[in-house]
């Protein structure tokens, strides 16, 4: 129960900040509405086009949101000394781990339920169906799972905002694809059946990386 | 190109590149040997010296 | 002692395996006589896993007990790891060229390869970024243990996205016994090189660390 308070207090600290100060969260979302709008002009020569590119629009945009999301739960905290504070604290490193995970789980699910609708108005696409949003559950899910891990890492490391992207691209990757496809399929308004596979990957990947990550999350901020 | 060639070119970079490796290994072997031999015997003096 | 007996083992397999695959092995029917570059694909793919495989040990120990002698074999394994992953993509390509008439093709165990091979960058890079030697070989243990960990997912989503059912062999019609054998002694070759080279490294990166502790010995007064 102590572990799930400590979870709790830190969830906490981090989301009162952000809606105090609301910085983060409206420069995110400007950014993640932009970059949806460049897209468009790259890609978007005609709506057939847009149908075929739509998937990956959406998944890389997401990507770069997490990254930005996850650069902030600890960039911030090691710059103004927050971070030694709350590791003299008795608190185990698996709930500093769990309770800033949830943090930017939360950040990026209340970014991606502004900005799928924004996408469907958009593109003209059927988004905001179950599949569709159990996809991006599931992978944001990924996404914060191993970047947690990475963007604690980053901080204690020089270029710290390129290392958290360098490191973390290539082990997404599966999820990327999968999510990809999934949404592909969704989109298309294919069967549950067939989105199985992907769906699967992506939940195999979550619940692998959240265990793995939170055993090693105590080596990647020690001092 | 011919496909054989293929088939050699794939063999020749992959032995090239290992060998050059295995080499490259044993070259800076020795001159790390050499530099530890240097600076043991610098130690040796040191010693001696004090 | 151990390491000239492992130099003739591989010499003795290094030149059974080329008799093998130049003069036993049949040609195959479909591909001809590029299939043969198979019997260097393969294996450099195996030690590209093996290689990573040993740095996932050796990182996990690491972590544990802290002994530098098991970042060292990491490091090792690693750098010796990415110059096979680098030759599998190659010989991959090669490949490619006379069987689909592209250098590249985004096919599931290239594009997988190539995914590994960006990890293996991955784990260099987050050492020289640590502001200090021992962060830097925690670090590259986490990214060596995250990055294992992820490899057969990432198998599994690239050969799913290019619409293989995960089971399937590399050749329709299944593989002849001689080239099973073949492929057999073409992997055991590699990896005896594979053993040879690591130690080899391993002793050199031993000694680069003995100097860098004897140097800082005879400056005692900075």
């Amino acid at each position: 129960m102590k572990f799930w308070h400590q979870v709790i207090s830190i969830t906490w600290k981090d989301t009162f900040s952000e809606i105090r100060t609301r910085e983060v969260i409206s420069s995110v979302l400007v950014f993640t509405l932009l970059v949806i709008v460049i897209f468009n002009f790259a890609f978007g020569a005609n709506q057939e086009t847009l149908r075929l590119v739509a998937p990956g629009i959406l998944w890389v945009t997401f990507t770069f949101t997490g990254v930005l999301s996850l650069n902030r739960a600890f960039i911030p905290e090691k710059e103004q000394g927050c971070l030694e504070g709350l590791m003299a604290c008795p608190i185990s490193r698996e709930a500093i781990y769990v309770g800033k995970m949830l943090a930017s789980l939360l950040f990026m699910l209340i970014i991606e339920a502004i900005a799928l609708p924004v996408f469907a108005f958009l593109f003209n696409l059927p988004i905001l169906t179950l599949p569709m949003v159990t996809i991006t559950i599931l992978a944001t899910i990924g996404f914060v799972a191993v970047g947690t891990l990475f963007s604690a890492l980053a901080i204690n490391t020089r270029a710290r905002e390129m290392v958290l992207p360098i490191l973390f691209l290539p082990v997404m990757v599966p999820v990327i694809i999968s999510a990809v496809n999934a949404s592909k399929m969704a989109l298309s308004g294919k069967p549950w059946s067939e989105l199985a596979s992907w769906i699967q990957i992506i939940g195999v990947f979550d619940i692998i990386f959240l265990v793995v990550s939170c055993l090693i999350f105590t080596y990647a901020i020690e001092e | 190109m011919e496909n054989v060639s293929y088939v050699f070119v794939a063999f020749a970079i992959v032995w090239a590149v290992v060998f050059g490796y295995i080499l490259l290994l044993l070259n800076r072997q020795r001159r790390l040997q050499q530099e530890i031999d240097l600076l043991k015997q610098r130690l040796e003096d040191r010693k001696s010296g004090d | 002692m151990k390491r000239t007996i492992l130099l003739w083992i591989s010499l003795a397999l290094m030149v059974t395996a080329l008799y093998l695959i130049f003069v036993i092995a049949p040609i195959e029917r479909t591909m001809g006589i590029v299939q043969k570059i198979f019997y260097l694909m393969v294996p450099m793919g195996w030690l590209a896993l093996l290689s990573f495989l040993v740095v996932f040990i050796g990182s996990i120990l690491y972590l544990k007990k802290r002994s530098l002698r098991w970042d060292i074999l990491s490091y090792s394994s690693a750098e010796v790891g990415v110059i096979f992953t680098t030759l599998a993509l190659v010989t991959g390509s090669i490949w490619a060229k006379p069987a689909w008439g592209v250098w590249w093709t985004w096919e599931p165990r290239l594009t997988a390869t190539l995914v590994l091979w960006l990890i293996y960058l991955t784990y260099f890079m987050v050492r020289s970024f640590a502001t200090e030697e021992s962060r830097g070989a925690t670090f590259a243990a986490i990214v060596g243990i995250i990055g294992f960990i992820d490899i057969p997912i990432i198998v599994l989503a690239t050969t799913l996205w290019r619409g293989l059912h995960p089971g399937a062999l590399i050749f329709q019609g299944g593989l002849d016994p001689t080239m099973l054998l073949t492929l057999i002694i073409s992997l055991l070759t590699f990896s005896t090189l594979y053993a040879l080279i690591l130690m080899q490294r391993i002793s050199l990166k031993n000694n680069e660390v003995e100097i860098k502790r004897m140097k800082e010995l005879s400056q005692p007064f900075n």
